[in-house]
């Protein structure tokens, strides 16, 4: 890929991390490791892989996204408003009464949001049916899902992971926002369904594990879609939880953040620092033009 | 004496009407199309049918799915096991995602007698009648079953059907004026108002007889559409007649004597009396007999309603 791209890619998560820190200051708290493992994985999905126009959020030609871990919403949120589905503005409403962006997505309240999820385990069936109708119509579109490896010891994952390839479902790519950890600690410590490419390839599924921060490896993956004809594709994407924030990542407690005001004064720190390395990059690759 | 005919056969029969019609009708099989009268959807039509094994939960997702994209999904299997089983996905992929997708729950009630109660479906009406949306129709003979089917087909939105699975009188006339959400009141009457649905409405058709015999004027009506209630046609009975005796083969808790009672006790308070089942498991044992036990006989009915009008 070329630098400028993926600088601007780079750019672009930045901007969505700190719609994230936007949410988390007008709601004052919510699931933000598990979004911020996946800023790289969503905004690769919003501003490359996904054939969408916000403009016409139901365009029957469109690509699916289905978030089936419903509770990293505030990465959606964020992307949709990067992406234009909707004004920045809405993000401050994060916690008010009758916000159209609740603590797990509403198809109803939103442009852009695809599926009500929030209870895991739901959305690869869901998704599992829009590539089969897709199918039907003899359509190009794709349909892409993004879950947790916590949320992978739901049964109905399983009951989903076969039909999908039963049905030869290769219009679908599922990433794993594999970041290790749930609320009571780490996925392999409370349940573990490691190794989770032999799993997944045990039920017929083509599985590829990148690293999830990288936009190189997720998009040149995930332009490769499907990895096998005939098969459901997968990506393990190997992350780290609340990436970005120096205090929080890989710490379990900061699966739900109720940020206190020293935290979110280090986080724009944080932050701050992302953008200063971003530049100096920037520079970097002009420089040497 | 009526003539007989299989639920379950007449149901596949209306879905394959309705497909033919319909080119997005597509039906969902969880190794229940057989059973459900659907055994010949999938050689009439080979790439409308999607076999899934035993996995109702998922085939709920998947048939949400199926709705984004303008399909109208069918999925028929055994009454539990697309209600209380995946009650999680009716609710939040159909009911909630407000999708198109028509689930119908078969062998429903007790019918499926000596299976016990892992199979019985007596609380499926008070499951999904509390999630919004989403319209339940209970049709109570051959005829209204065809009707129902081809009615639901054509309504948007989530709908949960039930249906039984020994065969059952035609009730009806082929032209009878159908609409999902009207109650029809089959016998106009003015001592007892009788409501019955379902599997038992014919024992209801029954005792309005015995009583009218023995002297008693029944307002006979048939409630098919459970959700949403005829709210009119209630409301007259309790107004007019003052005095109403419900009929379901379901549990008292939640089911059609629960919903017209939630409408009278706060528009129009009359007396009532429920007739169901209890706060208990059902029994096993030979259908008539296990209706018998639960006082869903139509001599059985009719004593119910004598008492119930001389206290």
């Amino acid at each position: 890929m070329d630098i400028k791209e993926i600088l601007k890619l780079e750019y672009t998560a930045l901007h969505i991390r700190r719609s994230i820190l936007r949410l988390i200051r007008a709601g004052e708290a919510g699931h933000v490791g598990g979004a911020l493992s996946s800023v790289e994985i969503v905004t690769a999905l919003y501003f490359n892989l996904l054939n969408i126009d916000p403009g016409s959020p139901k365009w029957p030609q469109r690509d699916r996204f289905v978030l089936s871990a419903g509770h990293k919403c505030l990465v959606l949120y964020a992307a949709l408003a990067e992406r234009g589905f909707f004004d920045k503005s809405v993000l401050d409403t994060y916690g008010a009464l009758d916000s159209p962006i609740p603590g797990h997505p509403n198809m109803h309240k939103l442009p852009g949001i695809e599926t009500n999820t929030g209870a895991l385990g739901h959305g690869l069936s869901i998704a599992g049916g829009m590539a089969l109708g897709l199918r039907m119509d003899k359509s190009q579109s794709k349909v892409y899902v993004l879950m947790g490896d916590g949320e992978l010891a739901e049964g109905s994952n399983w009951e989903a992971a076969s039909a999908a390839s039963m049905h030869k479902l290769d219009n679908i790519l599922v990433f794993v926002d594999r970041n290790q950890l749930q609320i009571s600690g780490r996925t392999v410590d409370v349940m573990s369904y490691e190794p989770l490419d032999e799993r997944w390839r045990s039920f017929g599924w083509s599985v590829r594990t990148i690293d999830g921060h990288d936009f190189e490896a997720i998009i040149g993956n995930a332009k490769e879609i499907p990895f096998e004809k005939g098969k459901p594709s997968i990506i393990i994407a190997d992350t780290i939880k609340s990436k970005g924030l120096s205090f929080a990542e890989r710490k379990v407690n900061y699966h739900y953040w109720k940020a206190t005001p020293e935290e979110m004064e280090q986080a724009e720190r944080d932050l701050d620092a992302i953008e200063k390395k971003l530049k100096e990059k920037t520079e970097r690759s002009t420089g040497n033009e | 004496m009526n003539e007989l005919k299989d639920p379950r056969k007449t149901f596949g029969e209306a879905v394959i009407e309705a497909a033919e019609k319909n080119q997005n009708v597509v039906v969902l099989s969880a190794d229940s199309s057989s059973g459900s009268g659907l055994g010949a959807f999938p050689s009439l039509f080979p790439d409308r049918h999607f076999e899934f094994g035993i996995m109702e939960q998922g085939v709920i997702g998947f048939a949400s799915g199926l709705a984004t994209t303008g399909k109208i999904p069918v999925f028929a299997a055994i009454a539990p096991f697309v209600t209380a089983r995946p009650f999680e996905m009716f609710r939040n992929d159909l009911g909630y995602m407000n999708q198109n997708v028509k689930v119908v729950g078969r062998c429903a009630g007790m019918t499926y007698d000596q299976l016990g109660s892992t199979h019985h479906s007596i609380d499926d009406v008070a499951l999904i009648r509390t999630i919004p949306g989403v319209t339940i129709i209970n049709p109570g003979d051959p005829v209204t079953i065809r009707k129902a089917v081809l009615a639901m087909i054509e309504l948007k939105g989530p709908c949960y059907m039930k249906i039984g699975s020994p065969k059952m009188p035609v009730l009806y006339p082929e032209d009878i004026d159908y609409r999902l959400g009207k109650g029809i009141v089959m016998e106009e009457g003015w001592d007892v108002a009788l409501i019955g649905t379902g599997t038992v409405l014919s024992k209801a058709v029954a005792a309005a007889k015995l009583l009218e015999e023995s002297g008693v004027s029944v307002r006979l009506i048939d409630i098919h559409t459970i959700k949403p209630l005829d709210r009119e046609l209630i409301l007259s009975a309790a107004r007019e007649i003052g005095k109403i005796v419900t009929v379901e083969e379901h549990f008292l808790a939640g089911g059609l004597g629960s919903a017209i009672a939630e409408i009278c006790s706060q528009e129009c308070p009359v007396k009532m009396k429920m007739i169901g089942i209890g706060d208990q498991y059902a029994s096993n044992g030979p259908y008539e007999e296990l209706l018998g036990k639960y006082g869903l006989q139509p001599d059985q009915i009719k004593e119910t309603v004598i008492k119930f009008l001389s206290t």
